[in-house]
């Protein structure tokens, strides 16, 4: 009997007592395979309601009688049955599951698949693995996590938009943001705000609440979503309850923000340095003694003066408090939790708050009627600084401002006077503006899906499907009237309300046919309609003339002269029928196919509809005979697909690009005007991406390590492009579907277990995604250059176009550059220099390499980012590099490496009034493009769980770990002359935005 | 019964399914399909105040023009210590990309464009629609004056050289990728005469009571006016006196006293009453160019970049009220002379307007075109009614032949000066320009000679680029 349940279930069953054969007691230990006790297993009487979980040292109770099954199930492991006889005691040992590829599901809004017999490709990050991160939104956590998805932020403001390609950028004139999908609802996504720097509404998603993230790749993956799916489609799907002892956690994480050093390069020059390059640049330009000591006294350089990094950075705080319920019974299963999050980066003035809760309840109707409800709601305060090279911009003034124009007046207020070299006429004082102005956004998020699911028959089911995606964004800006952008109107208040309702309804049908009544060969197939309406509203508010001695009354109920009040709208609808089917052979075969019709509001009348589809097939080799035969690979799965899908992204308010119309808006002396303001191209359609892509995924040591490789290509055509026209027609473009290009690239992933024993475990995973894009068609075969890239057919599409640089002509210090790309011959007129299309803001390859190990309690992981094969641009570096704008603040390397002496080699021109070259010496050219690459440790996490405490375990604590974590401790850059953090988001160029943080922080689980 | 459930559920796919078609249309809040845009003298009304609002930008009349006008002569310069605008016209280094070319192009298209639309509009004639459809003939005619003036030789010196193309139908998507060649400088002068002449032909006698001597609308002497600039700028002095003559004798417009002239710039609003002003573009505190506009851009309230050169001001005697609408004050903490002529930038309820053409010009024009056809009496009598009305301390002119054009021009630039019409005193002329070196200036090129080829702007990059048919400037 004994032998017989170990040779057939390889399970230890150990000790069998005899008692009474009616209802009974039943108990146990249940421990896994390295003989420690599993908490929290499943285990359930079948055929009944009955279930219990396992306490913190493994053991469980329940009653049953001899002949009745227990199920013991838990992730990760194998489930195992057993028939109670006459004993009482039944320990248990499961055993690690070593197919763990059969575990992953693929959820997207239409189903769920066993990744076994998936035919895409997709990636799922488990969202424990996220769980309590710093960051603000869940998308700057998985960077480096997926292989092929590209996550940048170009700044450290929390809650700003975060920059998402996947397999490269997909588009031209339409957005290359992947969409977004939050428990089946396709969500509006990505900046909504109107008035301030930028939101992102996938902020007010707490990370806790995520079960997991899936990202689809491919065209098997994506077609379904249809004229969307293009860019790739990121599944947030969060966490669900389940039956059994209700389970409460308790998360918490605090801690502060620091600076990231600021390379020395870049450092701002201090009072004295500026002082000399100042006189040396007023000097060469052919000033006087006399003349100098004037302009130093006006300028007050012999004066007291101050650091502006030192003043517009700070230490900030970071913490965060998640509390969550699970539980429920066979019937009904509920999650609910709350959340509380708050960040101030280090830069003044920039800084947010978060509350949120997820509520999610599954309820069994009847036996064949089940419901899900879930909601989830959150409210996001967040402070944001103007950037770029805004007057207002803190980290504009840290360069631009001289350290001689005082923070604060000799009595230690803060300095408001704008008049006068020691003040602020034109980049204003920070601490005034961060003390008097405001630059607010208020943001609140619903999002409510709800499901009916009804199982006709056994292998019918009809589902039913809402979901409701509320934002309205609040958004304030105050200028005050004594110093900034408020001077000229006397104070002006900007109140923004912005409203997006987007409503989705979806009906489908899934059956599943096994033919000759196995479940050796099935056909599933779904079939399905999805409206979606959103519909957007916008009220802009402005008011001028506010009282200047009254400094808390700044909203607009208290200006003089109202400016503006508008209100607008803007809608757009989907309408799609869809289906998918698939045939499954033993999961050794599978084929599958998808269908979808698309129509849109966003499009043409005369190009509405569009269909997409796909087909993929797997084959698993590990399910054939002759795999048996060979020992080096666990398994191995072959899978291939191709398909079409399209790109309507237009971002969230910009639908009428097909219409030729005239709009009203264009007033004059305050009376209506209308202008003509848009040619319209009646056939515009959506962008449509035809994606091949072939993987394999092999499993080694019993699965306990795995290496997916992928190689994709991806031929996006009917891009939509802004195309030249002349500019006589009175238009500069009109919009059409003109381009092509070519994204194909390599993805590898290994993922492991390499060392398992009973003390130490070591957990790696590492990524790495090859891409190269190619345009391969252009409008009327034109390149064009858009800002400092040029677009050309043959090259990547952010191919930098610019004059090479040449360093200084050591005869003078005048700036050189080649006069074209053969670099044979040098001049000193810029005008003379040719541009040439050279190196590319997008990366090359980029992935994460990210480690665990586990010493009995103690935890040490680290999470890697790296990328390669980008140069970045730095765009401000025309103010900052040299003598041009002298009465500005300068980099570091400007009095480290000018020019001063004939002879001399070096690359920063002589410092002199105005510039030299005519002025031209810092304009745009390669001086200013530096290496991209870098290699940054994302996150190091230190922590200790307090494991088999009595103590602890009387109080009813089942989990209490304790650790530290420290984010963006380390960065390797490979251009010794980048003055600023590499990272500086997907096109390359900084833009004077609130620097990435340093987190040093203290987190606490605990779990009851 | 299973059958009756597969059957009940695809008829309720199918029901929700058929979403009406109109679920896919989906109108623009502030938009209307542009073949029924303008069917009404209302509508029109509001197109044309379109027109005027499209004119008015930044980067048409609202800053570029007047600034251009004035920096790439001799009034103004751009401090070393600036916002980064206009440092490549201060210092003569624009290429082919650079920006201002490519608003003032572009924005002198759009203008002409909803110039065209008003034009070609199939709206019932009566005395308002005659006076719109006129207004936009004159608006079209002001548009192409400011384009071939910037983007082509002077007609004066070559008449034949290329000037812009002429458009003069609305653009459709069937005609959106037509690339027209550039039409010669006299061919547009041409144009532009034939449009001043079908306004004026166009516009009531007596007006209308739309926009009837307001001077934030072209009413029917300001078209002689602006046809008086067109002659004089053409050289065509005998047509240019006649043309001015009709304004002065016709026109019913005054110049103010000396005492009010300063109150007279301050003041936001515009007139009715024909006093000095004949057209100008209205900003108002809802609609105006905020921090971009031309007075954000000289008032030390704003960016306050472009200063005021010591030679302009050591033109003006002590006594000239003119003296006044600049100021000794300072540009972040170096002392500067500062243009005082646009002065609401701080003022909440209303900002400085554009002015367009005023009846000073048209005096001096007058007086110009007497000086050229041999009339010195006549010129003096102009020239000094405006000359003594400003300084009136002043005795008068009394010079004769060049003496006296060059008195003249002197007076347009005391006059006219940051109203963006200085440089065109230079090209019409053909004369070299003389920019003295001003101590806190950017880099600044100081001599411009006649036949350098950056005395005209580059046709933009983007407009060769997107139009194969049209010809560069020389030299870019």
């Amino acid at each position: 009997m004994k032998k017989k349940l170990l040779s057939i279930c390889l399970l230890l069953l150990a000790g069998v007592s005899l008692a009474i054969a009616q209802s009974k007691k039943i108990t146990g230990k249940v421990t896994g395979d390295d003989g420690l006790p599993l908490p929290a297993v499943s285990v359930r009487l079948e055929a009944t309601n009955q279930g219990v979980l396992t306490n913190n040292n493994g053991d469980y109770e329940i009653t049953a009688s001899a002949g009745q099954v227990l199920s013991f199930s838990y992730i990760g492991y194998t489930t195992f049955k057993l028939t109670i006889s006459d004993g009482s005691l039944y320990n248990v040992k499961l055993l690690a599951d070593t197919h763990l590829l059969t575990e992953v599901v693929v959820k997207d809004s239409y189903g769920s698949l066993a990744k076994k017999g998936y035919t895409g490709a997709a990636s799922v990050v488990n969202g424990r693995q996220n769980e309590n991160k710093p960051f603000s939104s869940p998308m700057e956590s998985l960077q480096g996590e997926v292989a092929g998805l590209n996550i940048t932020s170009n700044s450290g403001q929390p809650g700003a938009d975060v920059q998402v390609r996947l397999r490269g950028v997909g588009s031209i004139g339409a957005g290359s943001n992947p969409l977004y999908v939050i428990d089946g609802a396709i969500i509006n996504s990505g900046d909504l705000s109107s008035l301030t720097t930028s939101t992102n509404v996938l902020a007010g998603i707490n990370q806790d609440d995520i079960d997991n993230i899936t990202v689809l790749k491919d065209a098997a993956a994506t077609a379904i979503y249809g004229s969307r799916g293009s860019n790739g489609v990121i599944v947030i799907n969060t966490k669900k309850g389940k039956n059994g002892k209700t389970q409460v956690r308790f998360d918490t994480e605090i801690g502060r923000t620091n600076n990231l050093p600021l390379p020395e390069d870049g450092k701002p020059l201090t009072g004295p340095q500026f002082k000399e390059l100042f006189i040396e640049g007023l000097r060469n330009y052919g000033y006087g003694d006399a003349a100098i000591a004037s302009v130093s006294k006006s300028y007050g350089l012999n004066g007291r003066y101050n650091n502006w990094y030192d003043l517009v950075t700070r230490n900030g705080s970071q913490q965060q408090y998640n509390l969550s319920v699970s539980g429920g019974s066979d019937n009904t299963r509920v999650f609910a939790s709350g959340g509380y999050f708050k960040q101030d980066a280090t830069t003044i003035g920039s800084k947010l708050k978060r509350i949120n809760g997820l509520l999610n309840i599954d309820h069994n109707i009847s036996k064949r009627v089940t419901l899900n409800l879930n909601i989830n709601a959150s409210n996001i305060i967040q402070n944001t600084p103007t950037n770029g090279g805004a007057y207002a911009n803190p980290i504009l003034a840290a360069y631009f401002l001289r350290p001689f124009q005082l923070a604060r007046n000799d009595d230690g207020s803060i300095n408001s006077k704008s008049s006068g070299a020691t003040n602020f006429s034109s980049t204003f004082n920070p601490l005034w503006l961060v003390g008097n102005d405001k630059n607010q956004a208020n943001i609140t998020r619903i999002l409510s899906t709800g499901s009916v699911k009804w199982n006709i028959w056994d292998e019918l089911n009809f589902t039913s499907f809402a979901s409701i995606d509320y934002d309205a964004l609040e958004e304030n800006v105050y200028n005050n009237p004594i110093q900034g952008d408020g001077v000229s109107s006397g104070g002006s208040a900007y109140d923004n309300y912005t409203r997006y309702f987007n409503f989705i309804t979806r009906n489908q049908l899934d059956y599943k046919y096994k033919i000759g009544g196995s479940e050796d060969f099935t056909i599933s197939a779904t079939v399905g309609y999805e409206a979606q309406k959103n519909q957007a509203y916008f009220l802009v508010t402005n008011a001028n003339g506010f009282p200047v001695s009254q400094p808390t009354l700044i909203t607009s109920i208290n200006a003089s002269v109202p400016i503006q009040a508008q209100a607008s709208f803007g809608n757009y609808t989907f309408d799609a029928i869809y289906s998918r089917a698939s045939i499954n052979f033993k999961n050794k075969y599978v084929l599958s196919a998808t269908y979808r019709r698309d129509g849109s509001s966003v499009f043409g009348s005369s190009s509405r509809y569009g269909d997409f589809y796909s087909i993929g097939g797997t084959w698993n080799l590990d399910e054939e005979d002759f795999f048996r035969k060979q020992s080096i690979f666990s398994s191995t799965k072959l899978r291939s697909s191709y398909g079409t899908t399209g790109n309507a992204n237009f971002g969230n308010n910009n639908y009428y690009f097909t219409q030729t119309t005239a709009a009203y808006g264009a007033n004059y002396g305050g009376a209506n005007g209308q202008n003509f303001n848009n040619i319209g191209n009646p056939n515009l359609t959506w962008e449509s991406a035809h994606k091949f892509d072939v993987g394999v995924d092999f499993g080694f040591f019993n699965d306990r390590l795995s290496f997916d490789v992928d190689y994709y290509h991806n031929n996006i055509n009917k891009l939509i492009q802004a195309v030249p026209i002349s500019l006589t027609t009175g238009f500069p473009t009109i919009t059409s579907n003109v381009g092509a290009m070519v994204n194909k690239g390599f993805e590898f992933e290994i993922k492991g277990v390499p060392v398992k024993t009973k003390d130490f475990t070591w957990n790696t995973s590492f990524n790495i995604a090859l891409n190269k894009n190619t345009v391969t068609q252009l409008s009327d075969n034109s390149p064009y250059i858009s800002g400092v890239f040029r677009v050309n057919e043959g090259r990547d599409f952010y191919t930098y176009y610019m004059r090479q640089y040449a360093g200084v002509d050591p005869a003078n210090g005048d700036a050189l550059w080649y006069t074209d790309a053969s670099k044979k011959a040098t001049t000193n007129n810029y005008s003379d220099a040719a541009r040439v299309a050279a190196k590319q803001a997008d990366p090359k390859g980029f992935g994460g390499f990210n480690n665990t190990f586990t010493y009995k309690g103690i935890t040490l992981s680290a999470d890697v980012y790296y990328n390669f094969g980008n140069y970045v641009f730095d765009s401000f570096a025309y103010y900052l590099a040299d003598g041009t704008y002298l009465p500005n603040n300068r980099y570091q390397y400007v009095y480290t490496r000018r020019w001063t002496t004939p002879g001399q080699i070096t690359d920063v021109p002589k410092v002199v009034l105005g510039g030299t070259n005519d002025g031209e010496s810092s304009d745009i050219s390669s001086r200013f493009l530096y290496k991209g690459d870098y290699i940054r440790l994302k996150n190091l996490t230190v922590g200790y769980d307090f494991k088999n405490i009595d103590y602890l375990k009387k109080a009813g604590i089942t989990r209490l770990y304790l650790y530290g974590r420290g984010t963006n401790l380390f960065t390797k850059t490979y251009d010794k002359h980048l003055p600023f953090d590499p990272e500086v988001g997907v096109t390359g160029i900084s833009n004077l935005e609130v620097p990435q943080v340093r987190t040093f922080t203290i987190g606490l689980n605990v779990g009851l | 019964m299973k059958k009756l459930y597969i059957c009940l559920s695809l008829a309720a796919i199918t029901a929700l399914a058929s979403c009406k078609k109109e679920f896919l249309n989906q109108s623009p809040p502030a938009a209307i399909p542009i073949s029924g845009a303008i069917k009404t003298p209302t509508d029109l009304n509001e197109a044309v105040n379109g027109m005027y609002a499209a004119m008015s930008r930044t980067n048409f009349f609202g800053r570029d023009i007047p600034i251009l006008g004035d920096l790439l002569a001799d009034n103004i310069y751009i401090s070393y210590n600036n916002s980064g605008r206009y440092q490549s016209e201060n210092n003569y280094t624009f290429t082919a990309t650079n920006g201002e070319a490519n608003d003032i192009y572009s924005q002198g298209y759009y203008s002409i464009l909803q110039a065209n639309r008003i034009i070609a509009a199939n709206v019932a004639s009566n005395d308002d629609v005659k006076q719109l459809k006129g207004e936009a003939y004159a608006a079209r005619a002001l548009c192409y004056l400011e384009l071939v003036n910037f983007f082509a030789k002077p007609y004066t010196v070559d008449p034949n050289a290329d000037g812009v193309p002429i458009i003069t139908a609305p653009t459709s998507p069937a005609t959106a990728f037509t690339k027209p060649a550039r039409a010669k400088v006299s061919e547009v002068y041409n144009k532009i005469i034939s449009d001043l002449d079908s306004a004026f032909m166009l516009m009531p006698e007596a007006g209308t009571s739309l926009h009837k001597t307001n001077s934030y609308y072209i009413a029917k002497h300001a078209v002689k006016a602006i046809e008086a600039r067109v002659y004089l700028y053409k050289g065509d002095y005998v047509n240019a006196k006649t043309a001015a003559l009709d304004v002065v004798n016709n026109g019913g417009y005054t110049l103010t006293t000396a005492d009010n002239l300063v109150a007279y710039w301050a003041n936001p609003s515009g007139v009715s009453n024909g006093m000095e002003t004949i057209f100008e573009l209205a900003l108002t505190t809802a609609n105006n160019n905020n921090f971009d506009g031309l007075d954000y851009f000289y008032s030390q309230d704003g960016y306050g970049d472009a200063l005021v050169t010591k030679d302009l001001y050591s033109k003006y005697a002590v006594t000239d009220a003119r003296k006044g609408l600049i100021y000794e004050g300072d540009h972040l903490g170096d002392p500067a002379l500062v243009n005082n002529k646009y002065s609401n930038v701080t003022n909440p309820s209303d900002k400085d307007d554009i002015k367009i053409i005023r009846y000073a010009e048209v005096l001096l024009t007058l007086a110009e075109s007497y000086a050229h056809t041999g009339d010195n009496a006549n010129a003096l009598i102009y020239l000094n009614q405006l000359a003594k009305q400003r300084d009136p301390a002043f005795t008068g002119y009394a010079s004769t032949g060049a003496q006296l054009i060059t008195d003249i021009l002197n007076e347009r630039r005391k006059e006219l000066a940051f109203e963006g019409l200085r440089y065109f005193d230079f090209t019409r002329l053909n004369l070299p320009i003389d920019r003295p070196q001003q101590d806190d200036s950017a880099p600044s090129l100081e001599n411009i000679p006649v036949g350098f080829n950056k005395r005209i702007l580059p046709i933009p990059q983007a407009e060769i680029d997107a139009n194969s048919n049209t010809k560069q400037n020389p030299g870019y």
